[in-house]
């Protein structure tokens, strides 16, 4: 099968996902609800989109195509208002994070589309236990070409996105020691990872001919890489964010990768090699297990930095572009969330305070219906 | 009635009354097993078939008045039962969606408008038909809880079913309160009677709510923190026990005051409130004791001639609720295959001994001047609804809506 063409869409253009927490009101589990209130949410006014995602106990929404952070967070809070409208005539609650702090993978009920059985078939437990909840953002790109260096250029910062939105230390009722649990399932997949290091569309159509030819492919779908190239929509997708707490901190993360877009397009302050990889794996361990606080290592210089320190010097680079894309709101309250911990820290926090798992999802929920 | 004393083993009605009461209970756990088992029907519904089996329409090992002795368990079974629905409610839902409040008043009003027209078109005194027209509108909530513990639904339509049984139920209790108001009608001192038990209506609406809010309250006083989570089932069964014991001593209603004691300890606890189904295993026992006695107390007597009104009540209820269920499921949220299943979750007829505030099992003492054929064909009608509402239960939740996962499930 041969990869289709890259359509080109307007440079640095945003669009966010966020997959999102169905709960139970009473006992705050899951709540296998997504068919329920896709119904009640069947004729929003709004131009983004809600559907299905693989268990019922979890549902995707998406914006409409953004250009700066102003309108994006009106549309996610217009959003975040008719879904926890519609969440409490279901008495359902709905909430961020990148696990659910005590559900049982076993007890989740795949959502009844074709896909999601062949997924489900193909994986076994693993199409379960991927009950976990991550933020997508979509980066607009002219072409193929661009579109695969950037998502190269951008491997170096993957950990600063990973440890500004982890928000999933609890799995299965257990402190795991991690800011970000969710990536370890999604490390559990065989096509899960990076892309493969080449830097034309043409190069990356013979790697994806040859993936098809072997019949462990079938479309760009099965690929579950941290930033994969997107041709339909003529993006690269950033798919390593924890669905944050709240929907203000999930459009001040695509503005700060908006940002950055526009420096490393616009300035080319490095060119990406295949050697960037070699600490890739490391400093992603970093960012998962210590947050904030993690220990990165320079792929070209070596040297260790902490990652709140690279984060913020990389907002002090960006600052110009920010401005220019009215988005310097959004990396503020990024700049502030390295010294008040991220949404992970803000968990641990309710439950050392002595709150029960359930009343700690319910905190969460509270927080992202904006109660 | 059949002769069971030419059985060899001793009558249960000459044995030692504990003795007695582990026998059964004992033979209803293995019947029900198999039954369930075997022709895979509810539990519940075994061991009313076992209390049916004991009772004046079966062997005759019992009698209706043996369940005398037993009704302070009976009350606690309820009780208890009640109590743990209350704690499930979340009542802001009905705020929050008024659509599914509209429905929740609706269903039971006409239920019980359809079951008083068509049974005095049928030919029955307007009055009477419409006391069974209140009681047809209720949904055992006995039954909805204790069939939630055996199939473990997840999902809209067994919220829907809880909350809307909870409503329907104190609403009907409510109206049988105010029922004889409308009895004395055209009596001399009908202004006196009325006045009197409009006061006797207010006193046991707002002393049960006074007693729940007190009890509520004291589960929560006497379960924080320092309390050992594994005595909260015995303190809580303790607590209920006090309240519907004060309920009934008082003239109250048990039905009220525990589901607003259940619904105020959540209230005040949160997660801090644990409550196990029944309130663990002693609340289990008492769970199948009351379904015993309910089959004991079963009656078919006047089927024969009666079934033309007994038909009436379960067609009609069947219609109203349907059609109320039906005609508000879109703008209350509810998919028309869920509204189809939440009609027929919520078919179990609500037991007499759940709806009125009384001591014994003397029906016609509460209803005074009901006629006796329409309280007889209420009765009928109670059983049969009673004793297959298990099957309804399923057939809703488990067939029709698919709440129930057949997947083994692990505790939070």
């Amino acid at each position: 099968m041969a990869l289709e063409a890259f359509t080109r869409s307007e440079p640095l253009t945003l669009g966010v996902e966020l997959e999102l927490q169905l709960l139970d009101t009473l006992d705050f589990n899951l709540a296998p609800r997504a068919q329920d209130l896709l119904r009640v949410l069947d004729r929003h006014p709004g131009a983004w989109d809600v559907k299905p995602e693989i268990t019922r106990s979890m549902i995707e929404i998406g914006t409409s195509i953004q250009r700066a952070h102003g309108p994006l967070r009106d549309e996610l809070h217009d959003l975040c208002r008719q879904l926890s409208r519609g969440a409490r005539k279901l008495n359902i609650g709905i909430g961020g994070g990148g696990t659910h702090a005590f559900q049982h993978w076993s007890e989740q009920q795949i959502f009844p589309t074709e896909r999601f059985h062949y997924i489900s078939e193909l994986y076994g437990y693993l199409a379960k236990q991927f009950t976990v909840f991550g933020q997508h953002v979509h980066v607009g790109v002219p072409n193929g070409d661009d579109a695969l260096w950037l998502l190269h250029a951008l491997s170096r910062y993957v950990p600063h996105f990973i440890a500004l939105s982890a928000s999933s230390p609890f799995v299965q009722g257990v402190d795991t020691g991690f800011h970000s649990a969710r990536l370890n399932s999604v490390f559990a997949f065989p096509l899960s990872g990076r892309a493969p290091f080449v830097l034309s569309w043409d190069e990356f159509g013979e790697y994806f001919q040859k993936m098809t030819s072997t019949g462990v492919v079938q479309s760009m779908k099965d690929f579950y890489w941290d930033i994969r190239p997107k041709p339909e929509y003529g993006t690269i997708e950033l798919r390593v964010c924890d669905t944050p707490l709240t929907v203000d901190k999930a459009a001040a993360l695509a503005c700060y990768l908006q940002s950055l877009c526009r420096h490393l397009r616009e300035e080319r302050p490095f060119e990406p090699t295949e050697d960037d990889y070699l600490v890739y794996t490391y400093n992603r361990f970093q960012a998962c297990r210590f947050g904030l606080d993690g220990e990165i290592v320079d792929p070209r210089t070596k040297q260790r930095h902490k990652l709140r320190d690279d984060i913020l010097r990389t907002l002090a680079r960006v600052a110009e572009h920010a401005l220019d894309l009215h988005s310097l709101e959004a990396n503020d309250q990024l700049r502030e969330s390295l010294f008040q911990g991220n949404d992970a820290t803000w968990l641990r926090a309710q439950r050392q305070a002595g709150l029960p798992m359930p009343a700690v999802v319910q905190a969460a929920s509270e927080r992202w219906m904006m109660k | 009635m059949p002769d069971a004393s030419w059985l060899a083993w001793p009558s249960l009605r000459e044995a030692d009354p504990v003795l007695a009461l582990a026998a059964v209970v004992l033979l209803a756990l293995v019947a029900a097993d198999l039954a369930h088992r075997l022709l895979r029907l509810p539990r519940l519904m075994g061991y009313m078939l076992v209390g049916m089996l004991a009772s004046p329409l079966g062997l005759g090992l019992l009698q209706r008045n043996d369940l005398a002795d037993w009704k302070p368990l009976i009350d606690l079974a309820i009780a208890v039962l009640v109590f743990e629905l209350g704690s499930r409610l979340r009542p802001r839902w009905l705020l929050d969606n008024p659509w599914l409040a509209l429905s929740s008043v609706l269903e039971g009003l006409l239920a019980t408008l359809a079951v008083g027209y068509l049974l005095v078109w049928l030919g029955a005194p307007m009055l009477s038909a419409m006391a069974a027209g209140v009681v047809a509108g209720a949904t055992s909530p006995v039954i909805a809880m204790a069939s939630v513990h055996e199939l473990r639904p997840r999902g809209q339509v067994a919220e829907r079913l809880l909350l809307m049984c909870a409503l329907n139920s104190v609403l009907a209790m409510l109206a049988l309160k105010l029922w004889p108001v409308l009895a004395a009608a055209g009596q001399s001192n009908w202004a006196a009677d009325a006045l009197g038990w409009g006061a006797s209506a207010l006193f046991v609406a707002s002393g049960s709510f006074l007693l729940g809010l007190a009890c509520g309250w004291l589960v929560d006083r006497t379960g924080r923190p320092g309390g050992h989570r594994a005595t909260m089932p015995v303190l809580q069964i303790a607590l209920v026990m006090l309240a519907s014991t004060l309920a009934s001593i008082w003239g109250l209603s048990p039905l009220l005051t525990m589901l607003i004691a259940g619904i105020t300890a959540r209230k005040l606890m949160g997660h801090r409130l644990t409550v196990e189904p029944s309130l663990g295993s002693a609340g289990a026992a008492l769970t199948v004791l009351l379904f015993l006695s309910t089959g004991l107390l079963f009656t078919l007597d006047g089927l024969v001639q009666l079934w033309p009104w007994v038909l009436a009540i379960v067609v009609a209820r069947l219609l109203g609720k349907g059609l109320a269920v039906m005609l508000l499921a879109r703008p209350s949220g509810l998919g028309w295959r869920q509204a189809l299943a939440l009609t027929l979750a919520l078919q179990p007829m609500g037991g007499l001994a759940v709806l009125l505030v009384m001591r014994d099992f003397a029906w016609q003492s509460q209803l005074p001047g009901i006629d006796i054929a329409v309280l007889q064909a209420l009765l009928v009608a109670t059983t049969l609804m009673q004793l297959s509402g298990p099957l309804w239960v399923q057939l809703g939740l488990r067939h029709v809506a698919g709440e129930c996962s057949t997947e083994p499930r692990h505790g939070a």
